[in-house]
């Protein structure tokens, strides 16, 4: 697994000053990614762009050499994981369960592998006991390892993170930073959080300044 | 045009009041087609706006077509067997919804056009209370960002790997359900949170409230709100005079 980022511009608007101008950037397999910059510097642009969810106005993004512009969204999300920054809006389903087991339903894939499998997930994700309960009403670090949980359940190659500590509690930090150190596709996590940055296992530290990513 | 928010209020009022009473699709239409005129008068960009709300009219028109198929009656334009599939009523439904969805959704350009502020500050003078008035003023704040969420849960559904254009009716129906659950019960807790911020902060403790701006009309805003509500008059005695304009 690896993506490139060519030479990326980006604005919202037209005629608006680029969020984001000649961003390039390479993530690999098995190695960690931390990605800071201030507020409003464009780190959830950035991480929209490469799940294909925003289209850049010039450069390209190559994921394993492949341009990624010519991959449908649900392609792109089979090899890219992405956490996001509020984990209610990656949550849809009445019961944990169900959160898990739905995409495999609705798409006629939900096999009886497939649902030990998912078994198997609950209990990685410290999430044993609470199949009934209702994802928008659990703490967040439990939304957190739940939306993880669904993610992986599709066996994502390279995982990003948005501010993953922005809402949980110290005993959910070292879930996270064990699973991410610990996870054998790449990781790209946005943080501003120090400690989260110094628990990871030799992260590469770039920064997001001014429209550009550099190596901080 | 710059509108006074009372003379805004006062065209939603009348535009959504219109939208309910109207007695066929060709009130209906009519109505539709004011909504759009006051929107174009006040310079709102009406395509941007849909563009934004494509996913929001998509699936206003994939209930209008399970209506169209479910609704039995009139005349059956498609029929298996004993089961007729499509009827004249059926569309006549669908359309009706149609132009009913959006003539609400015009009517609420106009709003969210305006500023939350100066809304609010025209609900006080027509003398509501301030609790409610604010509760409106929410209400539109709120607007744009259900707006983002509903996008960004679109898109996280597309990340599970369900494409949504692809599903079988049934399935399709399924994953709305998803897409509104949680957005109605986001709003629930948005709002408990709210309502508990605000009582932390002395919200409503003081009686008498002072105004920092002041609202005045211009005669422009007097002229739109009489011919508003002269043509409002007119199409309602020529609505109850001569009954339906269009029949199945
Ligand atoms: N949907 C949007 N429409 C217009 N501007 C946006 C949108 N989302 C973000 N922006 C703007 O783009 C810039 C970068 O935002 P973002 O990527 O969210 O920054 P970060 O995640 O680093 O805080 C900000 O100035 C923000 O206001
Ligand atoms: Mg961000």
């Amino acid at each position: 697994m690896k993506i490139e980022l060519n030479n990326l511009t980006f604005s919202y608007k037209k005629r608006s000053a680029p969020v984001l101008e000649g961003v390039g950037a390479v993530f690999e397999q098995g190695k960690r990614y931390a990605l800071t910059g201030r507020n409003g510097s464009g780190k959830t642009t950035l991480a929209n762009l490469i799940l294909g969810l925003l289209k850049p106005q010039n450069g390209n993004i190559l994921i394993n050499g492949e341009d990624a512009a010519k991959m449908s969204a649900a392609l792109r999300a089979k090899k890219i994981g992405y956490l996001f920054q509020n984990p209610d809006l990656q949550l849809f389903a009445p019961t944990v369960m169900e959160e898990l087991a739905f995409p495999f339903e609705l798409t006629g894939t939900l096999t009886e592998e497939k649902q030990d499998e998912l078994q198997r997930m609950l209990t990685i994700f410290h999430l044993n006991g609470m199949e009934e309960r209702f994802p928008l009403t659990m703490s967040g670090g439990e939304k957190q390892r739940l939306a993880l949980a669904t993610v992986m359940s599709r066996h994502a190659e390279f995982l990003i993170l948005d501010e993953p500590t922005s809402a949980i509690d110290r005993e959910c930090r070292s879930f996270l930073t064990n699973f991410i150190n610990g996870f054998a596709g790449g990781a790209l996590v946005i943080t501003h959080d120090e400690e989260l940055i110094a628990s990871l296992d030799s992260p590469h530290l770039l920064k997001l300044e001014g429209g550009r990513v550099h190596e901080a | 045009m710059r509108l006074d928010p009372r003379a805004r209020l006062l065209l939603i009022l009348l535009i959504t009041t219109l939208a309910v009473l109207a007695k066929d699709i060709a009130y209906l239409a009519i109505v539709f087609f004011a909504a759009l005129a006051v929107n174009a008068m006040l310079k709102i960009n009406i395509i941007g706006a849909a563009k934004r709300m494509r996913h929001f009219i998509w699936l206003i028109l994939f209930i209008a077509i399970v209506q169209s198929l479910t609704v039995k009656g009139g005349t059956a334009l498609l029929s298996v067997g004993k089961i007729n599939f499509l009827t004249t009523k059926g569309i006549g439904f669908a359309a009706e919804f149609v132009l009913r969805m959006g003539i609400i959704l015009l009517a609420g350009l106009i709003a969210a056009s305006s500023d939350g502020r100066e809304m609010t500050d025209g609900l006080l003078k027509l003398g509501m209370p301030y609790e409610l008035a604010f509760m409106s003023a929410i209400a539109l704040r709120f607007l744009p960002v259900f707006r983002d969420e509903f996008v960004a849960r679109i898109n996280a559904m597309a990340m599970r790997g369900i494409d949504i254009k692809r599903l079988s009716l049934p399935k399709k129906l399924k994953v709305y359900g998803y897409l509104i659950l949680p957005a109605v019960s986001g709003c629930v807790i948005k709002s408990e949170e709210l309502a508990r911020s605000m009582s932390a902060r002395g919200f409503g403790a003081e009686k008498k409230r002072t105004m920092l701006r002041a609202l005045k009309l211009t005669w422009t805003d007097w002229l739109v709100m009489i011919i508003a509500v002269l043509l409002t008059a007119a199409y309602l005695v020529f609505m109850y005079t001569y009954g339906n304009l269009f029949v199945l």
